[in-house]
């Protein structure tokens, strides 16, 4: 243990420079030579690219380079997304691309193109979609990947037989942006047949098969660099973005740099699936659950991006948060004419727990019981749902289950609901506003998150010759300080401090395979891998050490530079001391391993206390206070992990009340990509907010330590939901929850939104 | 965006030479922050930005016993925070910092403000070409509604943006504008115009017509004793997040009251009201019948939820936002009551 390592608030990496404006980002970064690249985009919803000419635009002079869909090469940037094509599918798809001179001459060279299209008819509604002659976005039709997926455990129809009566509902969540500061950025630059790129990226491994896979070339001929990362969130890059800045470089043999503009940003990056979920819940008078049936209908747009995912987590609350033997679920995913859905932060488990968690507070309030004693009462216990273990034994349980029989590794979930209860005062009711034309009320939800263990991580530790200690490792630091956790975990194994360890990482030429940033997984996987690579570097260094201390490995340890006889701490020797007499540039030591467990399924929990006051005349809903209690195993940097979860909650207070990205139904254009219309909430909406963490040290992620990243985003929609029934009497069904819907909604309470629950035996 | 030339012309009559000699090519241009973002997105084209940032005249709030001028090129952080406006125009004072972000409350001026085109989306998106721009029907009928108007729309259904017009309404205001044939003075309500005058306008501005300032009449108490006459007024604006927010509605208030003062307490009479509502019409809004309701009533006799019930009561909602009469009606009873409870 050192001052600086595990547990300690360190600074995290980067942000010094992020805040004086030293750090750069993409779009920051110049070559000398280096060409302004764009992207045409499509102001169809679906047409066929029948013909493009550039006479006029490459007569400009300063065009460079044109890329269309009838000279781009054959290869696929996903398997549903050639590099570019002749077949456009929504409003913003990219048509062509090119580079000039300067940004005025591309721009302009833009509008001196002429395409020709044949307009396809369109379909923006994934019902619509799924229905026998519509449209066919795709070859196959637009059920997504060509099935439904179905999940379950035990027998809903037995379930639902058991139950006193059963409730229902159904919920739509919109379509809203990440919103990140930086749009996506790419620039790219060959030196012959070796391709260098500096992008926006969530994994550079990742990245760089993806784009060997577009341009049809050996992934060893390509090199991707991360630099800093203006905002994450899952999504960069799912786009065509680096492979046609790659392409127009190699055109024009010249540095190329494609930078998104906000607009793009919102419209053609990558954002949340909105979702249509249907819940039927199976209950007895005591409060019991005896069936869980759900079924989802997700918009992916006009890609599949990471929509399977989407689709898997979409579903997790459902399955697996409630302790229940019956268990289904089913998604569908739809291909529409609307902007791409991808991943982005928690996936779908804010739709997900949305639909669920609202339901619950339905079902308690028609028995007549606390929604705290209600979750306590059904919450899934650490010894996971009831059946039987499919998952062969002895074999690392590498994705959410969907069977019972197999325990969590550590759940939390029962201390985030008690201690977050008492922290926010649960017991005791909102107090009235004193404007009588405002209401509060208080509401609640919890979650659960597969993360952590997650794709084969690897990571190096190594020592140079004079004694400096550096972390190796491909992963991505997406702005959320992974790296600075991984430098910690080292620090702590070799007794160093955090500032003594430097870190090397996302750039494919020199850090060990890597995958992508992304489930969570960063802190448990890759952390897992550096512990181990430092473990053995530490051995190392003590077997060094043994034979000039002339003491055994077992009595030797290493600490503040040092490696020194424990019970005769005088005997010591330097690290530079001891690598300096070594052969080569540094000793290194390397772990590659499968995270996880065969014995345990890996989930981090968490419960959220929020109070609303609605102001009844103008239907603004404004969030008061705001407790968050999560089980993320053990804490390695609290300061981080505060911006993890305050971060998550203020993401999703945006999905909770006011943000949506809106396609206009007769043109298929996104009406609102902007800062200013997408309404993401302004530090002036957001509300205080205390973060708790369970006192869980997980017995199998590094040093105890479980997922975060996500978590926080999964139960926020609802819990203000739940908080605007307790307030106003009036459940809302779909997000955002907007002051145009409350005004009516207060205005025929009555007619459309009916307090009472209907029992349906 | 395409090139165009800046040009600073150091008079009033000079810029109004430019644009009327230009004729229609030239832009004058304030704060930019509006503007600009229209020449990025393509909507306008101009070849000449006529700059007024040299016309130190512009740039003045002048007081004086009939009441206040101020320049078209005085930002809105100076009106939101100019003592003798946040004292005696409160209504203007607050809608000024409501309105926007601090940064472009920084750079944004009154007249900018004032000018500033609608933000219908089906206008602003470089991809629709509606009726406000050259089209042949308005394309949000057929899509999104929400945050256009509930009465006033004539084939466009556009909401005046601004809240410094809104209050300025209530306020009684005029408006200075300079051309080519010497100045004159407008007042409010005349200023502004709906899409049954000129679908591509928001104003009757003339060709080489600049707009210079605002003239409010009234200001510090007036009269002595028994006599004495007070204005209060206030702006209530409703949005979705508390910065960065047009208004979805807004409501401002403006009461000259007699007797107000330790006096006869009771017999306190409103002499003059104005009232205006924005985000509900192509401008801003006057509640005739609420004035009316409210002038030489006794403040003790006033119902607040009747009169606001009063307003819009001729409102056509769009399929998608009849909220918009409630909350409009909601705003301008807080308002009401915010005024005659202090």
């Amino acid at each position: 243990m050192t001052a600086t390592g595990v547990g300690a608030s360190v600074v995290r990496r980067g942000l010094r420079e992020k805040l004086t404006g030293e750090a750069d980002y993409t779009a920051d970064l110049r070559l000398p030579g280096t060409l302004y690249g764009c992207i045409l985009r499509s102001p169809h919803p679906h047409a066929e690219v029948l013909s493009v000419d550039c006479s006029k635009a490459e007569a400009l002079t300063g065009v460079r380079a044109v890329l269309t869909p009838f000279d781009a090469p054959p290869g696929r940037v996903a398997e549903d997304m050639p590099v570019l094509d002749t077949r456009v599918r929504f409003v913003g798809d990219e048509v062509l691309a090119i580079a000039a001179d300067d940004r005025d001459t591309a721009l302009r060279a833009l509008e001196l193109v002429k395409v020709d299209y044949r307009v396809l008819p369109f379909i923006l509604d994934p019902e619509e979609a799924l229905k026998p002659g519509c449209t066919e976005i795709h070859p196959g039709g637009n059920l997504a990947t060509g099935q439904v997926l179905s999940l379950e455990r035990g027998n809903v129809d037995a379930g639902f037989a058991q139950a006193d009566f059963v409730l229902e509902d159904e919920c739509r969540t919109p379509t809203h942006s990440a919103a990140p500061m930086e749009p996506r950025a790419a620039l790219a630059y060959w030196e012959g047949d070796f391709l260098t790129v500096w992008k926006s990226s969530r994994g550079v491994h990742v990245d760089r098969a993806a784009l060997a896979a577009a341009l049809e070339m050996p992934e060893s001929k390509i090199r991707i660099v991360g630099p800093y990362l203006g905002g994450g969130f899952g999504n960069k890059d799912e786009s065509r973005l680096g492979a046609l800045t790659a392409l127009l470089a190699r055109r024009t043999n010249r540095p190329v740099r494609i930078e998104y503009s906000r607009e793009d940003e919102f419209v053609a990056g990558r954002v949340r699936h909105s979702a249509r979920i249907k819940t039927r819940l199976g209950l007895t008078n005591d409060g019991s659950i005896t069936a869980i049936d759900t079924t989802a209908l997700l918009d992916t747009g006009a890609y599949l991006a990471s929509g399977p995912g989407v689709a898997r987590r979409t579903g997790q609350a459902a399955l697996y948060l409630y302790h229940c033997a019956n268990v289904r679920y089913r998604a569908t995913l739809a291909y529409t004419n609307r902007p791409v859905a991808g991943s982005y932060r928690a996936l779908g488990a804010p739709q997900g727990h949305f639909a669920l968690e609202t339901l619950i507070d339905r079902a308690a309030e028609t028995i007549g019981m606390d929604p705290l004693e209600f979750r306590l009462k059904n919450r899934v216990r650490p010894e996971g749902q009831p059946g039987k273990r499919v998952t062969p034994v002895g074999q690392i349980i590498d994705s959410q289950p969907v069977e019972g029989g197999v325990p969590f590794s550590s759940n939390g979930l029962e201390e985030c609901l008690r201690s977050g209860s008492a922290a926010f005062g649960w017991e005791t009711p909102a107090r009235p506003s004193p404007d009588p034309a405002k209401t509060r009320g208080r509401g609640m939800s919890m979650m659960i998150y597969r993360g952590g263990p997650g794709f084969d991580s690897s990571a190096a530790v190594r020592i140079d010759r004079e004694g400096r200690i550096s972390v190796v490792t491909g992963l991505m630091d997406v702005g959320e300080g992974a790296t600075t956790v991984l430098a910690q975990m080292a620090a702590d194994v070799l007794g160093a401090e955090y500032a003594e360890i430097d870190v090397l990482s996302a750039d494919t030429e020199s850090t060990p395979l890597a995958p992508i940033t992304a489930g969570s997984a960063a802190t448990f996987s890759t952390g897992t891998a550096v512990v181990r690579a430092a473990g053995q570097l530490r051995q190392r260094l003590l077997e060094l050490a043994a034979p000039g201390l002339e003491a055994p490995v077992e009595r030797l340890e290493l600490g503040g530079g040092y490696v020194r006889v424990r019970d005769d701490p005088a005997r010591r020797i330097g690290l530079s001391q001891l690598t300096g007499r070594m052969e080569g540039e540094f000793l290194e030591e390397k772990a590659t391993l499968s995270p996880g467990s065969p014995d345990f399924i890996v989930n981090s929990f968490g419960a959220h206390f929020v109070e609303v006051e609605v102001d009844t005349e103008t239907g603004r809903v404004r969030v008061l206070d705001y407790v968050a209690a999560h089980d993320s195993g053990r804490i390695i940097n609290p300061k981080t992990a505060l911006g993890q979860v305050e971060g998550g909650i203020s993401q999703m207070l945006g999905l909770a009340l006011s943000e949506e990205l809106i396609t206009d139904g007769p043109t298929g254009v996104t009406l609102n990509a902007s800062y200013l219309e997408h309404k993401s909430p302004t530090i002036q909406d957001y509300p205080r907010i205390r973060t708790l963490f369970a006192n869980v040290v997980d017995p199998v992620g590094p040093f105890g330590a479980k997922a975060l990243g996500e978590v926080p985003c999964a139960g926020v929609a609802a819990a203000v939901a739940n908080a605007v029934f307790d307030a106003t009497g009036l459940r809302f069904r779909d997000l955002p929850i907007t002051p145009d819907r409350v005004l009516a909604a207060l205005a025929d309470r009555e007619t459309n939104y009916p307090t009472g629950c209907q029992r349906s035996l | 965006m395409r090139p165009f030339q800046y040009v600073e012309p150091a008079s009033l009559e000079e810029a109004s030479a430019i644009l009327a000699r230009e004729d229609g090519k030239a832009r004058i241009i304030a704060g930019g922050s509006d503007l600009l973002d229209e020449v990025k997105d393509g909507l306008l084209f101009p070849e000449i930005l006529v700059s007024l940032s040299g016309l130190p005249e512009l740039k003045r709030v002048q007081v004086s016993e009939s009441g206040m001028e101020i320049g078209a090129m005085v930002t809105i952080s100076q009106i939101a925070n100019q003592p003798h406006i946040v004292e005696n125009y409160q209504a203007l004072a607050q809608a000024a910092a409501g309105l926007a972000t601090p940064q472009i409350r920084n750079v944004g001026t009154l007249g900018g403000n004032l000018n500033q085109r609608p933000r219908c989306w089906y206008y602003r998106s470089p991809l629709t070409h509606c009726l406000k721009k050259g089209g042949d029907r308005c394309l949000a009928l057929e899509g999104n509604t929400k945050y256009l108007c509930v009465t006033g729309g004539e084939r466009c259904f556009i909401v005046h943006p601004s809240d410094t017009a809104v209050a300025l309404t209530a306020l009684k205001a005029g408006v200075a504008v300079a051309g080519p044939g010497g100045r004159r003075r407008i007042p409010i309500d005349d200023y502004f115009s709906g899409p049954g005058r000129d679908v591509l306008r928001e104003n009757v501005l003339e060709a080489g017509e600049v707009l210079a300032g605002v003239i409010v009449p009234g200001g510090p108490s007036t009269g002595n004793g028994e006599a004495a006459l007070a204005r209060k007024s206030c702006y209530l604006k409703a949005g979705e997040r508390e910065a960065g927010d047009f208004a979805l509605a807004s409501a401002a208030v403006s009461l000259t009251v007699s007797g107000m003062g330790p006096a006869e307490p009771g017999v306190d009479r409103i002499e003059d009201a104005g009232i205006a509502l924005g985000g509900v019409a192509p401008i801003p809004h006057r509640a005739v019948e609420v004035e009316e309701y409210l002038k030489g009533r006794l403040i003790d006799g006033v119902n607040p939820a009747y009169a606001a019930g009063l307003a819009l009561k001729s409102a056509r909602p769009l399929p998608g936002n009849a909220y918009k009469v409630p909350l409009a009606r909601n705003l301008l009873k807080r308002a009401l009551v915010q005024l005659l409870s202090s």
